[in-house]
């Protein structure tokens, strides 16, 4: 089939869950790159009788370009050279692009995989600011998915500085300057505070608490989450702001996030990788799951949003701004470490890893996600992430579908697992849910579109992009969503027959707030005290 | 053209990258580079290069250039890319295109570093971005290498002078330790020497990591200098070990590059440290990160399987030496070639795409000589501690550009970028 500039995907099974299409059998018209309401009886036809259609996936949180990606990369030659991946030949006799795989693939095979996946729209969860020129270019190389990324604020010390001064209007506009300086979609904060006394080296390693103060005592934690989560909602980002919160994967952390959540209490704010965050327990005392008390919050706050980060069984790659966590996890592990501070701004910390069902922690990890999605009542702000690479990579997608799915299934993995940790869990208790085609289309295309704030996404409405997934309707959850029938990116047929077809160049996804010029020349002048880089070739505009 | 002055313009002269060179323009000639040093006053030139482009050593037209280097590549058994000096990362991406298309292997200025590249590829690194070193650094160990002669603004823009967050009196916020590995020499204005015989050197190294992890450590004379500068780095607040990853004096060794990580993670047990790891210009780190992030692997990559495949120990000077290659593809300055690449492409057909490639001393089969990036050409280039920094050209338009040529080249080919 050519290039359709009109297609009718003809009696499918339709999961729309944003149009109220639960399972719906009718059609869906598409033209050009858009989906409209009707076609001509005389258009061309794909026959989706007994299959199942959805809007195409969309991934509100991974690690797949940029500066830590490439370090990342190139630390693990190995996992390259054991998963090769020759160029796939295009309908047109076409050669694509060679790459490699493992938990950090490159580029190229990153964008044919979330095709082959059935995800037309990914999001890069954080890139340094002074590395944004790095992100964009590797986004241009990776083909078919509409991509962007949430910049890093939160530990820089520009921000920093207004915090003490209490400028809080110069903060955002500065916020909103970096956005659109470096051609970023949202603002991400990690542990905030915590890479930036990592890196002023002394007695202290990490924050511990949302009132660590930073120097200054109007610099704390919580002060930094209150600026720029108000930034974010006063700019009127499409996405709140994007939180990684203190105390990532440390026992007890459920104190902190839940401390998190409540010092934003009544704003918008999206808590990333859930999983990573709500232990029981405390550091040296052992470790539970804390899952119940923080779903329980957020089933509670409408204002809250989040992604689960799940952690799935064999190999991960650990890759974060939150560099001293990656330090603990070196120093515990004994495996290969980067680090990279990055000037001024942020940190990078990589180490490999593997989850085994053996292991008390991983098996608790694993629990811990389950629990959150399955006591969640609002699927529409509980999002189907596995913070990829570092629960595992986006490729075990379709095996985390089939847990939260199929009861049996997951009932008989339980069994599988080391459950020296999991008394006291939800899971171990028993949860009968299973989740329908419908709440996964919510977690895993209709919420986060809607959660990004990307009104053609996610939905198959007149107007909406056109970006749809076909599935043969199996009973295994985890093979129909791992090999989806058709895949169409913006009104191109990219995936027939299971197979990859067409590659076309993919939209970048950004925003440009507004702001007072102002702030520009006091960044100036803090560029030109400090800095190592010209004020002018910060960013990643082209530069004339 | 009009005279004029380009100010923030990037200089591909050394790893540096210094982006705060303010170009003279006068009568379409560079009249001057302000704030370059010597490596980058000469790097810039007068902006002057050759415009010519020649088969088989004859004057020919860039179709016929064009048309002939695509039939020598396309024929060609067992071809070769090579990622050469001066090239931005957009003419890079198109050069690992070409290279896929053709199932070659390709390989990259890159390699220089390759001990270092290897020693991180086994034990990962402790590192920082070279700004990041100069708000922090309160202790700077020159390992056996004194920046000034390859990096000459290395000291005065990142870890010695500039004043920082943390480091407010700027030279004097900081300790300097120069390390003399035999000749290899720190620099002259070090506040303190430490000597260690080259054949010492790698034991000295892990002697060092084992007192700052408070392990038992020799008590012998040889060792006794470095291990109480172990101890001194332990009593720092940041401490930066700065060594030199291109070749020198000292050949280059796997061991050593790996101790050098080790003992920098090491530190960051008991302080914080970062080892900065010194890599020379035209944007060889640019072609670091653009292979790994197109095929995983950052140099020596062979598409032969049509999947790329890490040959560290077989690139191109290897390949070539072994009479492996039966054409080879030069993108960038043919100057900045090593001696043993430059050498064996002297046996085989080539083309060579970059600046000055008609002054190729190896003869190529057709040279397309074309601008420089930085100079007549923008795009993006990567900084020695991967910060990438745009291009800004004082000459654009005066000659071909390397980018669009080699984009030509690539889809006369039939290769998707």
């Amino acid at each position: 089939m050519s290039k359709p500039t009109r297609l009718r995907i003809a009696g499918g099974t339709v999961y729309d869950p944003a149009n109220g299409a639960d399972g719906v059998v009718r059609d869906v018209c598409i033209e050009g790159d858009r989906i409209v309401a009707e076609l001509p009886a005389s258009a061309p036809r794909l026959d989706a009788r007994g299959m199942v259609v959805m809007p195409g996936g969309v991934d509100i949180h991974a690690h797949v370009a940029g500066s830590s990606v490439n370090h990342a990369r190139r630390l693990l030659p190995e996992e390259h050279a054991a998963e090769p991946m020759p160029a796939p030949r295009l309908e047109d006799g076409a050669v694509a692009r060679s790459g490699t795989g493992g938990t950090l693939p490159s580029t190229f095979t990153t964008g044919y995989r979330y095709a082959g996946l059935g995800y037309t729209t990914a999001m890069e969860a954080a890139v340094a600011p002074i590395a944004a020129r790095h992100a964009h270019a590797e986004l241009d190389d990776t083909p078919i998915i509409d991509a962007g990324f949430f910049v890093l604020l939160g530990n820089d010390d520009y921000l920093l500085r207004q915090l003490a001064a209490g400028e809080g209007a110069r903060a955002r506009d500065y916020a909103a300057w970096l956005l659109g300086t470096t051609r970023a979609y949202a603002i991400k904060i990690v542990n905030p505070g915590g890479v930036a006394v990592w890196k002023r080296g002394g007695d202290r390693r990490n924050v511990s608490g949302l009132d660590d103060a930073l120097g200054s005592s109007a610099v704390t934690p919580r002060k930094i989450l209150e600026t720029l989560a108000g930034a974010a909602n006063a700019l009127a980002l499409p996405h709140p702001v994007h939180i990684h919160c203190n105390n990532l994967g440390q026992p007890g952390n459920a104190a902190t996030t839940l401390e998190s959540m409540k010092a934003l209490s009544g704003q918008r704010a999206h808590f990333t990788h859930l999983q990573f965050h709500s232990y029981g327990g405390a550091p040296g005392k052992g470790w539970a799951s804390a899952a119940r008390d923080v779903i329980a919050y957020v089933n509670a706050h409408a204002e809250v949003s989040v992604d689960v980060g799940q952690v799935m069984f064999g190999a991960a790659t650990t890759v974060t701004a939150d560099s001293p966590l990656e330090h603990l996890l070196y120093a515990s592990s004994g495996r290969k470490w980067v680090n990279v501070d990055i000037e001024l701004e942020s940190g990078c910390g990589i180490v490999p890893y593997a989850y085994k069902e053996k292991a008390a922690v991983a098996a608790l990890q694993w629990a811990v996600g389950l629990e959150l999605f399955l006591l969640a009542t609002d699927p529409w702000r509980v999002v189907l992430s596995t913070d990829h690479p570092n629960g595992g990579t986006f490729l075990s997608y379709p095996e985390l579908i089939r847990l939260l799915m199929d009861r049996a299934y997951r009932d008989e993995r339980l069994k599988g697992v080391n459950q020296k940790l999991l008394a006291g869990s939800a899971l171990l208790d028993g949860l009968a849910r299973e989740y329908t085609l419908g709440e996964i289309a919510i977690v895993t295309r209709a919420g986060p579109a809607r959660l990004l704030g990307l009104k053609g996404k996610g939905h198959l409405a007149p107007g909406a992009d056109a970006d749809v997934t076909i599935y043969a309707d199996v009973a295994d959850r985890a093979k129909m969503f791992a090999a989806p029938r058709y895949v169409i990116k913006a009104g191109t047929l990219v995936v027939e027959e299971g197979q990859l077809r067409r590659a076309p160049t993919g939209r970048r996804l950004a925003v440009r707030p507004e702001y007072d010029a102002a702030v520009t020349k006091d960044l100036k002048r803090f560029f030109d005290e400090y800095a190592s880089v010209a004020f002018e070739n910060y960013g990643a505009e082209p530069v004339a | 053209m009009t005279d004029r002055i380009v100010a923030n313009v990037t200089c591909l002269g050394c790893g540096c990258a210094c982006d705060d060179i303010t170009v003279v323009v006068t009568e379409d000639r560079i009249a001057d580079a302000r704030n370059a040093c010597a490596l980058g006053t000469a790097w810039f030139g007068d902006g002057t290069v050759p415009a010519e482009t020649r088969v088989n050593g004859r004057s020919a037209s860039l179709e016929q250039a064009l048309t002939e280097a695509a039939r020598l590549l396309s024929g060609a058994n067992r071809p070769l890319v090579y990622l050469a000096g001066d090239v931005s990362c957009e003419t890079q991406r198109e050069g690992v295109a070409i290279a896929d298309r053709l199932h070659a292997a390709i390989d990259s200025l890159a390699a220089t570093a390759a001990a270092a590249v290897l020693a991180a590829q086994r034990r990962g690194r402790a590192g920082a971005t070279l700004g990041e070193i100069r708000q922090q650094a309160d202790l700077v160990v020159f390992w056996g290498v004194d920046p000034s002669a390859r990096y000459p603004r290395y000291a005065s823009r990142y870890a010695v002078e500039p004043p920082g967050v943390a480091t407010a009196q700027g030279r004097a916020s900081r300790t300097l330790i120069a390390v003399d590995v035999g000749d290899s020499r720190g620099p002259a204005e070090a506040d303190r020497r430490v000597a260690i015989a080259p054949a010492d050197e790698v034991d000295g190294l892990g002697m060092m990591r084992a007192a700052v992890q408070g392990r038992a450590v020799d008590d012998e004379e040889r060792f006794r200098s470095v291990v109480e500068l172990a101890r001194r780095m332990t009593g720092a607040r940041y401490v930066a070990i700065v060594a030199d990853s291109e070749p020198g004096l000292i050949p280059a060794d796997p061991a050593r590059a790996e101790a050098l990580v080790t003992l920098a993670q090491a530190l960051n047990g008991p302080t914080r440290c970062a080892l900065s790891t010194l890599r020379g210009g035209g944007n060889r780190s640019g072609a670091d990160a653009v292979l790994t992030w197109q095929t995983g692997f950052p140099f020596a990559v062979d598409f032969a399987r049509g999947y790329p495949s890490y040959q560290p120990q077989a690139g191109a000077a290897a390949l070539l030496d072994g009479g492996e290659v039966d054409a080879a593809l030069v993108i960038g300055t043919p100057a900045s070639l090593p001696e043993p690449v430059a050498a064996g492409l002297s046996r085989v057909r080539s083309v060579v795409i970059g600046p000055r490639a008609s002054a190729a001393t190896f003869q190529p089969a057709v040279a397309v000589d074309t601008g420089e990036a930085g100079i007549h050409e923008g795009g993006t280039a990567f900084r020695m501690d991967d910060v990438p920094l745009p291009l800004r050209p004082s000459l654009e338009g005066g000659v071909r550009a390397a980018f669009v040529t080699v984009r030509t080249l690539r889809e006369r080919m039939g290769a998707r970028a």
